[in-house]
C-alpha cells in the first residue's frame, strides 16, 4: 500500500490540472477511513499499519495540492526520481530571477507593504503562466526538456515565495 | 441480589454500558475534567460542587494537597507549594534559570536535564507535580461516573514541542491514566464550538491561558476539523499580565526588585486580583501591606500592550501560514481565562474585523471539547458520526548538518500523522558511525533550536566519503510525538529511537516515580473500592424498589414489606457516607432479607412462563 501512486490514493488519473476542491473532498473522505483515531482500540501491529497509511495519505495530499510538487511528481512517474538541486541551463529565466531578487531586496529596504503585496500578486500571475505552459507540454515526450525546465522554474518561484513570507515576517516585527 | 434482577436470557439487566472516557484540561492556572453524560459534555464537579481545580500542589511532610487549599498556601509556604508548574514541563534547567526570577523554588539537578524542585518530600519533577493534579481529576471522574476509566484525552497547548508533549504523557502515566490522545487545546475548543453550532467554514481559535498562548486556524467541513496552521508562544499568558502589574506596584512603592518569595507571591496575588477587577471596572485601588495605589484600565492596557502585540503577531503569522487574509476567517473563538481582559478582546476583534465568540465559558471549553473527542475515541459514537480531527505539528523538525545548521525534514504546520525521510551521506573515507542530532524549531542555527535527541548510527561498512546512503526517517504520530529511525541503505544497518527528549525523564527516574506512586495507589484503591460498593448499593436499591413496585403487594405481607423498607433506608443513609465496610455489610443484610421475596418472585415467574405468559407482562 505504501507504494501506491499518489493519484490512485484518491481514485484519480495522473493529471496536472486538478480540481483542488474535489481533491479536498476526496482527501477528507479517505482520511476518515484511515485516521488512527478510528483505530484507538486496535492491536499494535494494526495501529502501526494505520499510522503509515494515514501518513502516506497526508503526504500524497500535500504533493498533489501544490502545483510545483505535482508537476515534479508527474515527471518522476515517467522518468524516475529527479535530482532536487541541479544547475539549471535556463538563461532567460536566470535574468528574470535576478530581477525578482533585486526587487525583493529593495522591498526589504523600503519596507513598503503595499508594494510587497503587489509583488506577491505578480509572482502569483507568473505561477499561473507556468501552470498553463506546463499543462500544454508535460505529456508530450518530444517536449520533455521543456516540461522539466518549467518544473524547475516553478520550484524557483516556490522558493522565492518562501523568501517573501520570511520578509513579511521580518517586517511584522 | 442476583435473583432480583430478573432478565430474559441474552438481555443485559443494565442499559447499554458506555465506555467511560474523559477529557482533561491540564492548565497552567486551573485544571478541569469533563465527560459526556446523557449526550451532553459537561465538566465534572468535586464533592463541594467545584468544577475548577486550581493547578496548585502543596507538599506536606506526610501528604499532598492539591487545589484551592494548596493555592491559598502559596504565600505562606512558597517552597513547598508549586503553582504554574506547566511552565516547567519539558524544560531543561537552563530554560528554567531564565524564568528563575519569577519562581521562588529551590531547583536541584536530577539524573536527566529536567529541573527538580526541592520540597519537604524531597526532589519533585514537574512531571510528578502534574501527575498529582491528574490523579485528583481521575479520582473525581471515577467517583462521578461510577467506574474505572478506559482512558482520557489530555489537552496540551498546540505550540507545545515534543519534549513538552512527552512530559505530559509521562505525567498521565504516573497518575495511572491511559492516554487516548494528546489533543491540542485550540482544536479541542473548536470541537466544542463546532459541534454546538454545526459550523462550517474557517475558524480562528485565540487561546490565551495562564501561561501559554495558542492560535489555530481551522477549516470545518462536515464533522472534519482540519487545522490549517497554528502558532503561539509557550511562555505568554495571564501570569505575565500579573507580573506586569506586580512590576508596576514594585516601582510605585519604590521597592527593590529583589523580593523574598513569600512577599512575591503576595504581590502577584494582589496583582491578579487587580487584573480581574479591571475586567468590569475602569479603575481599581490596589493595596499591598499598607500601600495603596490606583490602577486605571488604561494604564493596565499600556502595561500589557507588548504582550498583546506579541499574541497578534502570532495570529498574523498563522494566517500567512494558512495562506489566508484576516477577513477570510468566518468566526473567531476566544478560549482561556485571560481572554476576559477587555484589551485582549478589542485587539482580537480589530485584527479579524469581527466580534469574537464567547458563548461557551472560556475556562471550560477546552475540557468540553476534549470530552467529546474522548467519547469518540472510546468508541461510543455511532458509525459515521465520528469527528475527524486533522492536526498539524507546530514547529519544524529537522537534523543537524555540517556547520551547525539545522536542516528541516518536516516543516511546521504539516498535517499529522506524517512520515518523511531524508538521505545523508558520510563525509570521511572509511567512516563507520554517524551522529544523528534531532532538532525542533524555526531557526537556521542549531544553537537556536531545541535539541530533542541525539543518537548514533554505528556499523556502517567502510566506504569512500559520500558513497554511503543513510536515510533518516521521521515519524510523527497523531499525538504529535516523534520517533526517528536511521538506516544505511546499502548494508541495511539500522538504528531507531522513540525520541527521548533531552529534557525528558530518564528510565531510572520514571521507575522511581512509579514506585512512589504505588504508595498513592493504595489510597486510590480505597477510593475506588468505596465507589464500587456505592454503585453496587445503588443498584441493589433500585432493583429492590422495582421488585417491590411490581410484586410487593402480591407476594409480601405488610410486615415483610416494612422489614425490607427499614433495611433499604439504612442502606440509603450509609451510601451517602464514606464507610465502605458498613455499606458492604448492609448490602449483604438487605440481600438476605430480600432472598425469600426473590425466591417467591422466581417461583411466580416460572409459573407464569409455564402458563405461556411473557416475563415482561409480569414485570410491567
Amino acid at each position: 500500500m505504501g507504494n501506491l501512486c499518489h493519484f490512485a490514493r484518491f481514485d484519480l488519473k495522473p493529471a496536472f490540472r486538478i480540481d483542488l476542491d474535489d481533491l479536498g473532498v476526496r482527501y477528507r473522505k479517505r482520511a476518515r477511513e484511515v485516521h488512527p483515531d478510528r483505530f484507538a482500540d486496535a492491536g499494535e501491529r494494526e495501529k502501526r499499519q494505520v499510522l503509515e497509511e494515514s501518513a502516506a495519505l497526508n503526504d500524497a495530499y500535500q504533493v498533489l495540492r501544490s502545483a510545483p510538487m505535482r508537476a515534479r511528481y508527474l515527471l518522476s512517474l515517467r522518468d524516475g526520481e529527479l535530482p532536487l538541486e541541479v544547475t539549471v541551463q535556463d538563461p532567460d529565466f536566470l535574468i528574470q530571477q535576478m530581477q525578482w531578487r533585486e526587487e525583493l531586496e529593495e522591498l526589504q529596504d523600503s519596507a513598503d507593504l503595499p508594494a510587497l503585496a503587489a509583488f506577491k500578486q505578480r509572482l502569483k500571475a507568473a505561477q499561473e503562466r507556468l501552470n498553463d505552459d506546463f499543462e500544454l507540454c508535460w505529456q508530450d515526450s518530444a517536449r520533455h526538456a521543456e516540461a522539466v525546465r518549467l518544473m524547475r522554474r516553478m520550484q524557483f518561484l516556490e522558493k522565492l515565495n518562501h523568501e517573501v513570507r520570511d520578509l513579511e515576517e521580518r517586517l511584522d516585527d | 441480589m442476583a435473583l432480583l434482577q430478573i432478565a430474559e436470557p441474552g438481555q443485559s439487566p443494565q442499559p447499554h454500558q458506555r465506555r467511560l472516557a474523559v477529557g482533561i484540561d491540564l492548565g497552567t492556572t486551573n485544571s478541569l475534567v469533563a465527560a459526556l453524560r446523557s449526550g451532553i459534555a459537561e465538566p465534572l464537579a468535586d464533592a463541594e460542587g467545584q468544577v475548577i481545580l486550581p493547578s496548585a500542589v502543596r507538599y506536606h511532610a506526610d501528604r499532598v494537597e492539591v487545589g484551592a487549599g494548596a493555592k491559598a498556601a502559596a504565600a505562606i509556604d512558597p517552597f513547598n507549594t508549586l503553582v504554574s508548574i506547566k511552565r516547567l514541563m519539558g524544560r531543561g534547567l537552563d530554560d528554567v534559570q531564565q524564568l528563575g526570577e519569577q519562581l521562588p523554588y529551590h531547583f536541584v539537578a536530577g539524573e536527566s536535564q529536567m529541573p527538580f524542585i526541592d520540597t519537604v518530600q524531597g526532589a519533585k519533577s514537574p512531571v510528578e507535580v502534574s501527575a498529582e493534579i491528574l490523579r485528583v481529576l481521575r479520582q473525581r471522574a471515577e467517583q462521578a461516573l461510577g467506574g474505572e476509566l478506559v482512558g482520557a484525552v489530555i489537552t496540551v497547548p498546540a505550540y507545545f514541542d515534543d519534549a513538552q508533549r512527552q512530559a505530559t504523557k509521562d505525567a498521565a502515566r504516573l497518575a495511572g491514566l491511559n492516554v487516548l490522545r494528546l489533543l491540542n487545546e485550540p482544536t479541542a475548543a473548536a470541537v466544542a464550538y463546532g459541534l454546538d453550532q454545526q459550523a462550517e467554514g474557517v475558524v480562528a481559535v485565540f487561546d490565551l491561558g495562564g501561561g501559554t498562548f495558542d492560535v489555530s486556524i481551522l477549516r470545518l467541513t462536515g464533522g472534519v476539523f482540519e487545522v490549517l496552521a497554528t502558532g503561539g508562544d509557550t511562555a505568554l499568558g495571564g501570569d505575565d499580565f500579573d507580573m506586569a502589574i506586580a512590576g508596576w506596584m514594585i516601582a510605585e512603592m519604590g521597592l527593590s526588585a529583589d523580593i523574598e518569595p513569600g512577599a512575591q507571591r503576595g504581590l502577584l496575588r494582589a496583582a491578579c486580583a487587580a487584573k480581574e477587577a479591571l475586567t468590569a471596572a475602569t479603575s481599581v485601588v490596589v493595596g499591598y501591606e499598607g500601600w495603596q495605589g490606583l490602577l486605571t484600565r488604561e494604564h493596565f492596557d499600556g502595561l500589557i500592550e507588548p504582550m498583546v502585540a506579541r499574541s497578534l503577531k502570532s495570529c498574523r503569522r498563522a494566517l500567512r501560514d494558512a495562506g489566508l487574509e484576516a477577513h477570510e476567517v468566518e468566526a473567531v473563538v476566544l478560549v482561556g481565562g485571560s481572554t476576559r481582559v477587555p484589551r485582549v478582546r478589542t485587539a482580537v476583534a480589530e485584527l479579524f474585523g469581527r466580534e469574537p465568540l464567547t458563548d461557551i465559558d472560556p475556562d471550560q471549553v477546552v475540557a468540553i471539547g476534549a470530552a467529546i473527542q474522548a467519547d469518540t475515541l472510546a468508541g461510543n459514537r455511532r458509525e459515521g458520526e465520528e469527528l475527524l480531527l486533522l492536526d498539524v505539528i507546530p514547529l519544524s523538525l529537522g537534523l543537524e548538518t555540517m556547520g551547525g545548521l539545522m536542516e528541516k525534514v518536516i516543516p511546521r504546520n504539516t498535517t499529522i500523522p506524517v512520515a518523511r525521510g531524508q538521505d545523508f551521506t558520510t563525509y570521511k573515507d572509511g567512516q563507520t558511525a554517524m551522529m544523528i542530532h534531532v532538532l525542533q524549531g524555526e531557526r537556521e542555527l542549531v544553537s537556536a533550536c531545541r535539541s530533542l535527541a541525539r543518537f548514533e548510527l554505528r556499523g556502517i561498512p567502510p566506504m569512500v566519503a559520500g558513497a554511503a546512503k543513510i536515510r533518516v526517517t521521521f515519524q510523527v504520530d497523531a499525538d504529535g510525538l516523534l520517533s526517528v529511525a536511521a538506516r544505511e541503505l546499502g548494508s541495511g544497518v539500522e538504528a531507531s529511537i522513540q525520541v527521548k527528549p533531552s529534557y525528558g525523564l530518564t528510565d531510572g527516574e520514571i521507575t522511581r516515580m512509579l514506585q512512589d506512586s504505588f504508595q498513592h495507589a493504595s489510597d486510590d484503591r480505597d477510593a475506588r473500592a468505596l465507589r464500587e460498593q456505592q454503585v453496587d448499593g445503588e443498584r441493589l436499591l433500585e432493583a429492590v424498589q422495582a421488585a417491590l413496585a411490581a410484586d410487593g403487594e402480591r407476594l409480601l405481607d405488610a410486615e415483610e414489606r416494612q422489614a425490607i423498607q427499614i433495611q433499604m433506608d439504612e442502606l440509603r443513609s450509609l451510601l451517602a457516607g464514606q464507610d465502605q465496610a458498613a455499606i458492604e455489610q448492609q448490602i449483604r443484610r438487605l440481600s438476605q432479607i430480600t432472598d425469600a421475596f426473590a425466591a417467591r418472585r422466581l417461583d411466580a415467574t416460572v409459573k407464569a412462563a409455564l402458563a405461556g405468559r411473557n416475563l415482561n407482562e409480569i414485570e410491567d
